[in-house]
């Protein structure tokens, strides 16, 4: 900051040295200043476009609807018996409300006609996808740390409709990774999802921090 | 205003560090900095395997006669491990590595991907997919003709058992189609079987109780390398070598090579190789000198006892013996005193893995020297092991071209007046066909690989030309199936239903039976239902033969009252009927098995090495197998052969330099390794190498040892006794 | 035979159970069969390529039998086979830490002194292989090549391990992933502890001669904990003081004389193929 304050004095004085016009000097202030929104805009805004790349889920899931009938995020993202844990449900999970029709919601008659029909999975993108090299056990924050799954994941069971899927496109990450703010500044603890907010947290509550708790 | 050139420079200056500090102050370069970083971690065709619900599933290995109870590990649909199966009476958990292989075998390229049919030459690998209603079409279409022609008995079907539904299935299509050339390829069952029926009078094999004996005295087997139930007998090992600071057994290991089995034993006497029968008759000339044999046993429960004592008596003394095995009297002496006073000893016949029959007498010759120490049918002995293949089947309805053929001499000379005990001559094929061309127009294959695992190669493959239609019911494109003229590939026995009978070597009785435990990966069907929509297009008797639907429907009826249990927990363990029989000492003095070759410019020895790590069989060593190779066996794709330091100082042979390899058989380039744990004299070389077929993953690493042997009858027996060959290194 | 457990215990961090993961490997019992080396290699996505024989150099091996001669002559030789994993090296104090991972200039290997095990983070790793030439057992392996299977093959694949990418170093991890699977069976169980059958690597499942015994060395209720204090036990390359994690036992002695000696057949006698 101090760097580019003293250039553009240097700048100026230079100027009003030479040319003795009053004006002249706030030729390269404005210069400067032009350049700096513009890429200042750039940087904030038209880069995290460029950057991210965007898709549609496969259905607009009403999840706050199935909180509802269902209760809990558990009834669908259940653990297994060996404490895994299922994560997306598989076809197979919804045909046992959805084998036919409960409504008439366009939806719903897509999921039917598009999967369940022909006994095709969804191709859900995964929000939380955590590449190949992490172990994340849901068992040892959910059921032995406690955690709620909103913790991490945020209000999403109150949504009524699938947000878009944002992948960076040098990482292939998705966007929840580094957090939908640009800056990778957070607000809430389920903002971000980077190795440096796991730390922070396993640091706060002393557990191990060694690279093959969380690394496979 | 004019934009003279200074205003242009303080232009463009002022906006590019306006756009530099923009930048600065954007997350742009710190975010970018970040990514392109994960960005050089990744690596997208790095494969990531897909995650989901772990599953087991219990099914039985057939990758060997061992059978030990496996169970996959699935990832949704895939497998992702083989592990040995806990509680499964043979194997108790253990594992193989070939077992654990198993998967390789699963997804390798090497896999036929549904019925192919030869286009160009034979062994180009050019095939061509048809559809299974086609490839079905042909043959039938091949055996009518050769029937219609009155010619059903030049037809010939090769498979690695006859125990269990499938093989049964095969032999019976034979029957009912009019051909008595049903063929089983060699192993040391063919011996033990006969020796079974001489000495006992009975269809059966020999089963050893090594759990429960306590001096362990093996002529030459591979007890920790394959032999038997290989998971089973490491097994018995780990018991022997366990107890209270004390070990539970002693374990005694004849042979001239310092092999696994060997290093572990608390002796190792290595003896002239072929000298195996006369060191088991000296002992028993020791045993029954010393009067150290159980005479209750031998007067109540034997026949022959005297006339073979008088033989033993008088032409196996410990000197004598002493000379022709190069084992001293004294040591002769102690060995049989020890073996004899040992409370449950057991002596152990069977060389190698057993994959070659061997010398009858040497085979008689062991178990009559547990026969002495009265160590037939009881805990920790020899048992008598029933070998059935009356699967209860109706008979076979038999026209007259049927009849016909059936009524012909088998080629193979098998139960004619020459070998009339022997069931099967597989070694003797490629001579028969290499005699007579037209001996055999059709060849069908299923589950072996006789043209890898015949002795003498060269020969077999000359045979195989000769041989106009050749049909493989291979799940790989396995050395055999490459030199057909068509595949019909079997499910992979990950995918299938079938019975799997008593495991080698084995005392007990399981009965077990595999099935599907991962979806059917390729157009393959299995060999049963083959073999029967064969026989149901020929038409007539021959359809009239199989009344099943499908083999699924053979199997439930041929399990019976057995099938519910097979179906729950996959196995039945039998308690195993004691034959009443008495045992027959067979009073003839050995000969020696003869080397074929010339002593004079073939002075050395050539000895096959059966090692665990290396698959010996019809079965092609998978990679991770290959890899766990020591550097002393195989080298790049060059073979090592094992000579003693002073056999190399006498040839002028350097370690880890290239010979010639030569017998009568063959000849091939070999790499030396020095090694102080083979005899003087011999050359070890590693079998199960050397493979053409497969695909580049398996084939052509090394020198296929079956290539330098050649077929030695036995006098007896008439089945190969091929224990090695004269042979020559010459350095290059 | 110096005590394992002298130094560096106790480390009750975090609020988790401390745990110090160990092998006993009998030698007398192992037959050289090689079941290890195959089940590891199954289990942890292992590579190979077509030209894939055995050379030590450049293959990849977590579990590696080593077969070691008494260097006799005929017929007074006698051989033994010596299973190989990493040795999840201790160290004692601080000046004599694990080798591997004092020389590590990224942090891509760790000692963990909640479970005694040294990791191995791929994605960490640049290739230095510094602590390949640590490591005194040769434990450590180096991608040199992508890892591609056969067309199909990739379906064996288990998802509990990350194959590893061209020019990073891996090596055995006690097959950690099934620890992490153990742990979830026992949190969901609403328990913090594993038991000793629930974590067992895959050598030692897959041993039909039962001759590794793994499990805790500091918890007096599981096997290890007796087996290594047996008089017949030892370590390799005990003089380095890494403070290895497996021990071998074996009734000969002229083995565990062997198991000191480094340079092949200088001195001793002992050769090591």
């Amino acid at each position: 900051m101090s760097t580019s304050e003293e250039k553009e004095r240097n700048v100026a004085g230079g100027e009003q040295r030479t040319e003795g016009s009053s004006w002249r000097f706030l030729v390269p202030v404005i210069a400067f200043f032009a350049g700096f929104l513009v890429f200042l805009c750039i940087g904030w805004g038209i880069f995290p476009k460029i950057l991210y790349s965007e898709k549609q889920q496969p259905i607009d899931f009403n999840h706050q609807l199935h909180v509802d009938e269902m209760g809990d995020c558990e009834a669908c993202h259940y653990f297994r018996e060996d404490g895994s844990f299922s994560g997306i449900p598989k076809s197979e999970n919804c045909i046992e409300c959805h084998e036919s029709a409960m409504g008439e919601h366009p939806e719903e008659a897509k999921l039917i006609d598009q999967y369940i029909e022909p006994g095709k999975e969804i191709p859900w993108l995964s929000y939380a996808r955590q590449p190949d090299c992490v172990f994340f056990s849901h068992a040892a924050h959910v059921r032995m740390a406690g955690l709620d799954c909103m913790t991490c994941h945020g209000p999403i069971g109150e949504s009524e409709h699938t947000r878009p899927y944002q992948y960076n496109r040098l990482t292939k990450y998705s966007r929840d990774i580094w957090g939908w703010n640009i800056a990778g500044i957070k607000t809430n603890t389920w903002d971000r999802m980077k190795m440096d907010d796991c730390a922070e947290c396993h640091e706060e509550n002393g557990t191990n921090q060694a690279c093959f708790v969380c690394h496979k | 205003m004019k934009l003279d050139r200074r205003a242009f420079i303080e232009l463009t200056v002022g906006a590019s560090l306006g756009a530099g500090a923009g930048i600065t102050f954007s997350p742009l370069p710190w975010k970018l900095t970040d990514d392109v970083a994960i960005w050089t971690q990744n690596w997208p065709w790095t494969p990531v395997p897909s995650e989901g619900q772990v599953s087991h599933a219990d099914t039985i290995c057939n990758l060997c006669p061992g059978h030990c109870g496996i169970t996959v590990r699935k990832v949704e649909g895939r497998v992702t491990k083989i592990e040995g199966r806990q509680g499964y009476p043979v194997n108790d958990g253990g594992i193989c590595p070939l077992g654990a292989a198993g998967l390789q075998l699963l997804y390798g390229p090497w896999r036929v991907p549904g019925p192919v049919r030869r286009v160009g030459k034979r062994g180009e690998r050019n095939w061509e997919r048809i559809s299974w209603d086609k490839a079905i079409a042909e043959v039938v279409t091949k055996l009518s003709d050769l029937r219609s022609k009155g010619k059903p008995d030049t037809v010939a079907c090769i498979t690695a058992t006859d125990q269990g539904t499938v093989p049964q299935l095969f032999s019976r299509f034979m029957e009912a189609y009019g051909s008595p050339n049903y063929i089983r390829t060699a192993s040391a069952e063919d011996t033990n079987e006969l020796a079974m029926k001489l000495l006992q009078g009975k269809d059966a094999s020999v089963g050893y109780d090594l759990e429960k004996a306590n001096f362990i005295l093996s002529f030459g087997s591979g007890l920790i390398e394959g032999w038997g139930s290989p998971v089973r007998t490491i097994q018995a090992h780990s018991k022997w070598r366990s107890g209270n600071g004390k070990k539970a057994a002693t374990v005694v290991q004849i042979e001239p090579r310092l092999s696994n089995t060997a290093a572990k034993a608390d002796m190792w006497y290595p003896v002239n190789p072929g000298t195996e029968t006369a060191l088991a008759l000296g002992l028993a000339h020791v045993i029954i000198k010393d009067s150290l044999y159980d005479s209750t046993f031998v007067n109540n429960s034997t026949s022959g006892f005297a006339e073979w004592r008088k033989m033993v008596m008088s032409e196996y003394s410990p000197g004598d013996v002493s000379a022709t095995t190069g084992l001293s009297a004294a040591k002769i002496t102690n060995l049989a005193r020890a073996f004899a006073k040992a409370g449950r000893p057991l002596a152990v016949w069977g060389r190698g893995k057993g994959t070659t029959p061997g010398s009858l007498y040497e085979c008689m010759a062991v178990l009559a020297l547990n026969a002495l120490v009265g160590n037939i049918n009881k805990s920790g002995g020899v048992w008598t092991t029933l070998r059935s293949t009356d699967l209860g089947w109706p008979e076979v309805p038999q026209d007259r071209i049927a009849s016909s053929g059936n009524g012909k001499p088998r080629l193979d000379g098998a139960g004619t007046q020459n070998y009339p005990l022997v069931k099967y001559r597989p070694d003797e094929l490629p001579k028969i066909i290499n005699d007579n061309p037209e001996a055999i127009q059709a060849l069908l294959v299923h589950e072996a690989d006789p043209y890898f695992t015949t002795m003498d190669t060269n020969r077999v493959a000359e045979a195989f030309e000769k041989i106009p239609f050749i049909v493989s019911f291979s799940t790989y494109f396995d050395e055999t199936a490459q030199h057909a003229d068509l595949i019909l590939p079997n499910d992979h026995y990950l995918e299938r239903w079938e019975d799997i009978p008593s495991p080698v070597g084995f005392h007990k009785e399981v009965l077990g039976v595999s099935r599907p435990v991962v979806d059917r990966q390729f157009d393959t069907k299995h060999a049963g239902d083959t073999v029967m929509a064969i026989a149901k297009k020929l038409g007539g008797t021959v359809a009239n033969a199989f009344p099943w639907d499908d083999y699924e429907a053979v199997l439930k009826e041929a399990m019976g009252a057995d099938w519910d249990t097979l179906a729950e927990s996959g196995y039945v363990a039998k308690a195993g009927s004691t034959p009443s029989g008495k045992f027959e000492f067979y009073a003839k003095p050995y000969e020696p098995i003869e080397l074929e070759g010339d002593s004079y410019t073939q002075p050395l020895t050539l000895i096959p090495m059966e090692l665990m790590r290396l698959a010996s069989g019809a079965i092609g060593n998978p990679p991770f197998c290959t890899k766990t190779l020591e550097e002393t066996e195989l080298k790049g794709n060059d073979l090592f052969v094992e000579v003693n330091p002073k056999t190399a100082g006498d040839y002028g042979l350097a370690d880890e330099k290239y010979a010639m390899l030569e017998t009568y058989r063959g000849k091939a380039k070999v790499l030396i390794h020095l090694s102080e744990g083979i005899m003087p004299g011999l050359v070890g070389i590693p079998k199960g190498l050397g493979h053409t077929g497969y695909d580049d993953y398996l084939a052509g690493k090394g020198v296929n040892a079956n290539s330098f042997m050649g077929v030695v009858e036995d006098p007896v027996s008439g089945l190969s006794a091929t224990w090695g060959i004269r042979a020559k290194l010459t350095s290059v | 035979m110096k005590d394992a457990h002298h130094k560096g215990e106790g480390h009750q961090e975090g609020h988790g159970t401390v745990y110090k993961y160990g092998m006993v490997i009998n030698l007398d019992k192992c037959t050289g069969c090689g079941a290890c080396m195959v089940a590891c290699m199954a289990e942890n996505n292992i590579p190979f390529r077509k030209e894939d024989t055995n050379d030590r150099l450049t293959q990849n091996f977590w579990m590696r039998v080593y077969k070691i001669s008494n260097g006799g002559s005929f017929p007074d030789n006698d051989i033994c086979y010596l299973p190989r994993p990493c040795m999840h090296c201790e160290g004692h104090g601080h000046h004599n830490r694990t080798p591997c991972v004092t020389v590590c200039p990224a942090v891509a290997t760790d000692y963990n002194h909640e479970t005694g095990i040294v990791s191995q983070i791929y994605t960490r790793c640049f290739g230095c292989r510094y602590c390949m030439a640590a490591c005194p057992y040769h434990v450590r392996v180096f991608n040199w090549w992508d890892p591609k299977w056969p067309e199909g093959m990739e379906e064996y694949l288990n998802p509990d391990v990350s194959p590893r990418m061209r020019g990073v170093v891996e090596k055995c991890s006690f097959c950690f992933h099934r620890l992490q699977r153990a742990r979830n069976k026992a949190y969901s169980e609403d328990r913090r502890e594993v038991h000793e059958d629930e974590y067992q690597t895959a050598c030692t499942q897959a041993c039909p001669a039962g001759a590794i015994t793994f499990g805790d060395l500091t918890n007096p209720e599981h096997k290890v904990y007796e087996l290594k204090k047996t008089p017949n036990a030892f370590r390799l390359l005990e003089v380095l003081g890494t403070n290895p994690k497996v021990y071998y036992t074996s009734s000969r002695a002229w083995v565990r004389k062997a198991a000191d000696v480094y340079v092949g057949k200088e001195g001793s006698g002992v050769t090591h193929t």
